[in-house]
């Protein structure tokens, strides 16, 4: 885009301060593909939006779906399990667009439906570190939400809720500029 | 802080581009050997107020060229030097330092602005002052209190005038202390014309409580009854000043002392009522009397002309547009809702009357968007007025003689074009100089003038801009153009071999292009012609060049005038609408599949007994084929450009505000944008120079142009 292209959109806000890193993956958004439940830092996450009608774009990376007017302001839209490679199921009455701040644009991910907003404490977050070498560089870490009940104790939670894979949006979304 | 800076920034710009016109200006005056003083003085306000608010916004650097200009200049308006080529010069290229010095951040001055050398190459431009002249001053009956008083300026302009041989006279008037600024503004208002104000004192007799009489001297070289039509009334009394006889020698020594006795003689500039030995400034006026001795300042004068006016952020005026476009997105609303009203016949005179108003709504909405479209334009002056100033620097750098005619600088354009159109001119002008215009000598064996002649024209064509760059130089051989080509390797011989002359001209606009045997200093920069092709197609703009062998070369550009808003024919190809800018289409016609024609695996077909080469879009973006039974050929042009794109439906004409796509989409070719169509649709913007680019392209020579 050029300089003057670039001006003619409203300005975007200030990006979003990533809090410290462990912060950052203590608040998170967590959301369904294809039945296994993933999470992006809280603080990526501008807004939540049900799919309006999605424009498509002729020659575009086949991760994208097309565009949307969020306002005003034109949002390329991504289908995240496609460059998840998870299998896609048409889009129903759950699936959501969560807008994602990657840092130099704000893109619109289509996910299947989203959950909830998940604090968790230190010990309930394994950095991708820790879990071994073999995770994309689009993997934060592993997320091990316990149910909490009125004393304050945890036990896990159901199959398929007790693991969350944390996402970065960062690496994985600079992918669609790559094509 | 930063929007203090951003203010800094635009104020600091126009004064600099106000010293950039000046300076030509001062230029021609001093080539021409008319007055250059009036010029002086307002380079010398520019200078003065850029080196005050400099200080004001820690850039010290600025500050500090801006304080060495200024003595310069002060030396020059005093008279101590000469205005000669070589301190214009310096002069332009102090403008040439305070824009580069304006892009840095004064925190982290970049070193690409070797500043001590530039200062001494300001101080080593010294020309021999023209100092020690014989004072005439001394061989007129002025008053030598008065003499004491002038300031170093005002000496000089009493020198300079009494050496051109002016008159000297004196005006007494007697202003009311209330209007004394307007009445005195009106009398340098008439003096203009006929007279220089040298300088205005108060009077010896004073005033009274409510009124100040003032001595002004002033130099004219109309005659006494001229002057007193002009300035005489209301009291005002006009006496010439005489010249003494030239009887005393010793009176010819530079306002010595002893001159202070000859207030005896007759027409002496104070009356004789005036003790000698009064203190000459302070006079029997009470309170505030605006000291009248003191120029008004920069700063005065710059209030008065900038009252009107305000500095708006062009991006305020991006979210005002997009404002409107909501608002248009909102009356198509309504006008639906009026619609489904309208089946009701129970609310029909409801519907009715939610139409009237709507109708009021979309026409006050026109006049905002006209308005709003209409503080964004600016006139292309400014930008023609940089590059004069180029013209000029590389006319002397190059010892070739050039001449600048430029016309149609009132034409309007969008304010972000015309930011992003100085880089693409200025090459332009450059190439002109450094590869059209030949040398004086080579010119003459030629038989043409010296003088080159570079012809800048802009005028308005519809709703676009048309820019003209044309030279009376060499011209392009396209022969030599093909013979770099194929040596850089950008077109074979065969391909070379089938290409008509002003497809061979064209080869200029590839990447790695560059005829210039030796890379100059001033066209060997790193950027091609292909930079520029490519920044004004991205303005929405194309470029056509039309070359004469010896005769000259002359490049067209044409441009939309604004870029916020556009006129657009909604296509449809499938079930997906694309918006087609009409400033690019030229007639939409039934298309007829039997009339299409295939040469050598292109599709044209004739319109009106010419070949347009045509594309399906559903081909060209690969998208199912929808088999409507009837379809349409939109005849698209830019430029020279045509070629007709097959769309399934025409859905009506709309105004659009573009819009970018996002960086994800930066590679994505032949969209220039989206647009919001309202209930929640948007629509891709096509690229119309792009597509045509595409479609045109010669597979074997200009498919490279595209990248």
């Amino acid at each position: 885009m050029s300089e003057l292209a670039k001006r003619s959109t409203l300005m975007p806000a200030a990006p979003a301060a990533p809090p410290s890193r462990q912060a950052d993956l203590r608040e998170l958004l967590a959301f369904v593909l294809a039945g296994e439940a993933y999470a992006f830092p809280l603080y990526r996450v501008r807004e939540i939006l049900k799919p309006p009608p999605i424009t498509p774009v002729p020659r575009a990376s086949r991760h994208v779906l097309g565009i949307v007017s969020v306002r005003g302001v034109i949002t390329t839209v991504v289908d995240l399990r496609r460059l998840m490679q998870v299998e896609e199921t048409p889009p129903n009455k759950s699936s959501r667009i969560l807008l994602v701040d990657t840092g130099g644009e704000v893109l619109g991910a289509l996910v299947d439906e989203v959950l909830q907003v998940y604090r968790l404490a230190e010990d309930e977050v394994e950095l991708a570190g820790v879990v071994g070498g073999e995770l994309s560089d689009h993997v934060l870490g592993i997320g091990r939400p316990r149910v909490r009940t009125r004393d304050g104790e945890g036990v896990a939670r159901e199959a398929g809720r007790d693991l969350l894979i944390l996402l970065d949006p960062q690496p994985l979304l600079a992918r669609i500029e790559r094509g | 802080m930063s929007e203090l800076r951003e203010e800094f920034l635009a104020e600091a710009q126009e004064i600099v581009e106000a010293l950039s016109r000046d300076l030509l200006l001062l230029d021609q005056a001093h080539k021409d050997g008319t007055s250059t003083q009036d010029l002086i003085n307002e380079v010398f306000r520019g200078v003065h107020t850029l080196k005050g608010i400099a200080g004001m916004f820690g850039y010290v650097r600025l500050g500090e060229v801006a304080h060495a200009l200024e003595d310069l200049l002060d030396a020059l308006r005093l008279g101590r030097r000469e205005v000669s080529i070589g301190l214009l010069d310096a002069l332009f290229e102090g403008v040439e330092v305070f824009q580069r010095l304006l892009v840095e951040s004064p925190e982290s001055p970049s070193s690409e602005v070797d500043l001590p050398a530039f200062l001494s190459r300001l101080a080593s431009s010294e020309s021999p002052g023209k100092r020690d002249a014989p004072d005439e001053l001394a061989a007129y009956a002025l008053d030598e209190s008065v003499l004491a008083v002038l300031t170093e300026y005002e000496e000089h302009r009493l020198r300079t005038n009494v050496s051109k041989g002016m008159g000297l006279f004196r005006l007494r008037v007697r202003f009311s202390l209330m209007t004394i600024d307007t009445q005195l503004e009106d009398l340098k208002t008439r003096a203009k014309s006929v007279a220089e104000i040298i300088t205005y004192l108060p009077s010896a007799s004073g005033g009274d409580g409510d009124a100040i009489e003032l001595d002004v001297v002033l130099a004219s070289s109309a005659p006494f009854e001229r002057l007193e039509e002009i300035l005489g009334g209301d009291g005002a009394v006009l006496e010439r000043v005489g010249r003494r006889p030239s009887r005393a020698p010793e009176l010819a020594a530079p306002r010595p002392a002893a001159r202070a006795q000859s207030t005896e003689h007759p027409a002496v500039i104070l009356p004789p009522a005036r003790p000698t030995s009064a203190p000459p400034a302070p006079s029997p006026t009470p309170r505030d009397v605006p000291a009248p001795r003191k120029e008004l300042t920069a700063d005065q004068l710059a209030l008065r002309s900038v009252a009107h006016t305000v500095r708006v952020d062009i991006r305020k005026l991006d979210h005002l547009m997009n404002v409107v476009g909501e608002l248009a997105i909102v009356r198509s609303a309504v006008t639906r809702l009026t619609e489904k009203l309208r089946g009701r016949p129970e609310l029909r005179q409801l519907a009715i009357d939610l139409h009237r108003v709507n109708r009021g709504f979309e026409r006050h909405l026109e006049e905002l968007q006209d308005g709003i479209l209409d503080v964004r334009m600016v006139p292309l002056g400014q930008t023609f007025d940089r590059l004069a100033r180029i013209v000029r620097q590389l006319a002397r750098e190059h010892d070739k003689e050039v001449q600048l005619v430029v016309s149609g600088a009132e034409t309007e354009i969008d304010k972000l074009i015309v930011e992003e159109l100085s880089d693409p001119l200025m090459h332009l002008i450059r190439n002109a100089i450094d590869h059209g215009i030949e040398t004086p000598k080579r010119r003459e064996l030629a038989g043409k003038p010296a003088m080159g002649t570079l012809v800048l024209n802009a005028y308005q064509k519809g709703n676009h801009v048309v820019i003209e760059i044309e030279d009376d130089g060499a011209g392009m051989n396209p022969q030599v153009i093909i013979e770099t080509a194929i040596s850089r390797g950008l077109v074979s011989e065969e391909a070379a071999a089938e290409l008509s002359r002003d497809e061979a001209l064209q080869l200029i606009f590839l990447p790695g292009f560059s005829t210039s045997a030796q890379v100059t200093d001033l066209s060997g920069r790193g950027v091609g012609m292909d930079v520029v092709k490519t920044n004004i197609a991205r303005l929405g703009g194309v470029i056509d060049l039309h070359s004469e062998l010896a005769t000259g070369t002359k490049l067209t550009i044409t441009l939309p005038v604004t870029l916020a808003i556009m006129s657009a024919l909604l296509v449809r190809v499938g079930s997906r609408e694309y918006a087609l800018p009409i400033t690019a289409v030229q007639e939409a016609i039934a298309f007829e599949e039997r009339r299409v024609r295939n040469v050598e695996g292109r599709e044209v077909l004739t319109l009106r007994g010419s070949t347009l080469p045509i594309a399906r879009l559903d081909h060209l973006f690969r998208l199912p084929p929808a088999g409507a039974a009837k379809r349409f050929l939109v005849v698209a042009s830019v430029g020279q450009k045509r070629a007709g794109l097959v769309v399934d439906a025409l859905e009506g004409q709309q105004d659009i505000v573009i819009k970018p796509l996002g960086k994800s989409l930066s590679k994505v070719r032949g969209f220039a944008g989206a647009t919001d169509l309202g209930d929640q649709r948007v629509a891709l913007v096509l690229d119309a120079p792009g597509l045509l680019d595409e479609i045109l392209a010669h597979e074997r020579v200009l498919g490279e142009a595209r990248r």
